[in-house]
């Protein structure tokens, strides 16, 4: 031990302590504070990803066409239960045809050019996932270069999923809403119960064993119930409204009784991610 | 340096592929690699490393550089945070060749000189995101759901990959 300890060996190691500590502070600071990456940092990245998208290429091309099989397997049962949801399906579509038409020539005659629940979808394909438990993260092939911008939420499926942590020219880093840290998934949200009563509030957490987003610091004394529906407030930030993030699981109170901590059930399967959107919202923002 | 063999060439794609196919193979099959809890992180750059370290003899190949860059370019393209895989994986390469000096390396003792090196880069990484705040998860949380599945999946990747890459090393070196 003593030999390993040399005075030039304890010298380099104790260098390299302080040095990779201070990468990783700085490069923490940077994430939350900035709203790009550095200039040679983004510019790394955009290699790195171009590369990525030609090596992924036949493994894509393979996952497929194995997947293309099964599918075809499930046909008939899918076609089975889709054929009853279409018709329901064509008139929730007209009718909302109608609405949106209607709520666009309400703003014209209020001159409101955006609200909150205006927003353009920019469409990308996942590329990549960060190999490690302690960054539930995807790398999307889209960036600054088709307008999206840090804190973008990020769709798939029906509901929400996460939103961009980094962004470069040509590609974006995805937080997912099961990421562990604690500042990754703060969302405002709302939840309407069956009398159609709002309640506010803020994600607070996620609960890996359960697979269930956590809502804690509830005040508000309307009754929830399981079931009701969760959707963004667009309060705050660059995040529209009337986004889908989930149903009520459960409800309860939190440690010390005070104020209500409601779980929800994402709308869509966390892991299981390949295309997705990112909403930009039109309405004027706060940052 | 390298002496003129193919792999001059070969080791640095080989690196690259193995680097490229950590996050593309997550991204292909998130449901089998990240079913909630569990996650398996790929560490098949690692796996690449440590095989170099096996079978390069006398070529000598700079590895600790190699090994960094790697680690530098998994900090910034898939993790986003500096300074934790770009120490961690050279610490691992110097944890293997010393393993490597102190006895005979075959297929078996190679796959616990593996054991190990997998457990110390999941151990320090954990610790590198925990004092930066990016993780809550207890140290027990770790062990279940990551360390473990991680280590069996990239045990896996070893016992599947041991035998191609000896021979393509071989190959590579005349």
């Amino acid at each position: 031990m003593n030999k390993f300890f040399s005075n030039r060996r304890l010298v380099i190691v104790i260098v390299c302590l302080i040095v990779s500590f201070g990468l990783m502070s700085v490069s923490v600071a940077i994430r939350n504070k900035r709203s790009t990456p550095p200039m040679i940092q983004q510019f790394g990245n955009d290699v790195v990803g171009i590369v990525n998208r030609v090596v992924a290429w036949p493994v894509n091309g393979l996952k497929g066409s194995v997947s293309g099989f099964s599918d075809l397997m499930n046909t008939y049962q899918e076609n089975q239960r889709l054929k009853s949801q279409v018709q329901e399906l064509a008139q929730t579509k007209v009718h909302d045809q109608a609405i949106s038409q209607e709520n666009k020539n309400l703003k014209k005659e209020l001159k409101l050019a955006h609200s909150l629940t205006d927003y353009a979808p920019v469409n990308a394909t996942v590329i990549a996932r960060t190999p490690s438990a302690w960054q539930n993260q995807v790398i999307i092939d889209k960036g600054s270069a088709a307008g999206i911008k840090k804190n973008m939420p990020v769709l798939s499926g029906s509901g929400i999923v996460g939103r961009i942590s980094e962004v470069n020219r040509t590609n974006s880093k995805v937080e997912l809403l099961s990421n562990s840290s604690e500042s990754a998934n703060r969302f405002a949200v709302t939840i309407t119960n069956k009398n159609g009563q709002n309640v506010h509030g803020i994600i607070s957490g996620y609960d890996r064993d359960k697979n269930l987003i956590e809502m804690g610091n509830v005040t508000a004394k309307t009754k929830i119930e399981k079931g009701d529906k969760v959707s963004t407030s667009g309060l705050g930030g660059v995040m529209p409204a009337g986004l889908y993030v989930g149903t009520v699981a459960t409800t309860g109170t939190d440690n010390y009784g005070l104020a209500a901590k409601i779980s929800i059930k994402p709308a869509t399967n966390l892991s299981e991610l390949s295309v997705v959107t990112v909403a930009v919202r039109q309405a004027q923002t706060t940052n | 340096m390298l002496r003129v063999t193919k792999l001059r060439y070969g080791f640095p794609i080989g690196l690259f592929l193995f680097f490229y196919l950590d996050g593309i193979l997550g991204a292909t099959f998130p449901q089998q690699l990240f079913s909630v809890p569990y996650s398996m992180s790929s560490y098949l750059v690692v796996l690449w490393l440590v095989f170099t370290v096996f079978f390069e003899e006398q070529i000598q190949v700079p590895l600790t550089v190699w090994a960094a860059v790697a680690g530098g370019l998994f900090d910034v393209y898939y993790t986003g945070i500096w300074g934790i895989f770009v120490f961690v994986f050279p610490i691992a390469v110097a944890l293997t060749k010393a393993c490597y000096k102190a006895f005979p390396i075959n297929f078996l003792s190679g796959l616990l000189v593996y054991f190990i090196d997998i457990t110390v880069i999941c151990s320090l990484s954990y610790f590198g995101n925990l004092v930066v705040h990016m993780t809550t998860a207890s140290f027990a949380d770790m062990m279940v759901d990551s360390l473990a599945p991680t280590l069996a999946y990239n045990l896996a990747t070893y016992v599947i990959l041991y035998f191609p890459v000896q021979w393509l090393f071989n190959r590579l070196r005349n």
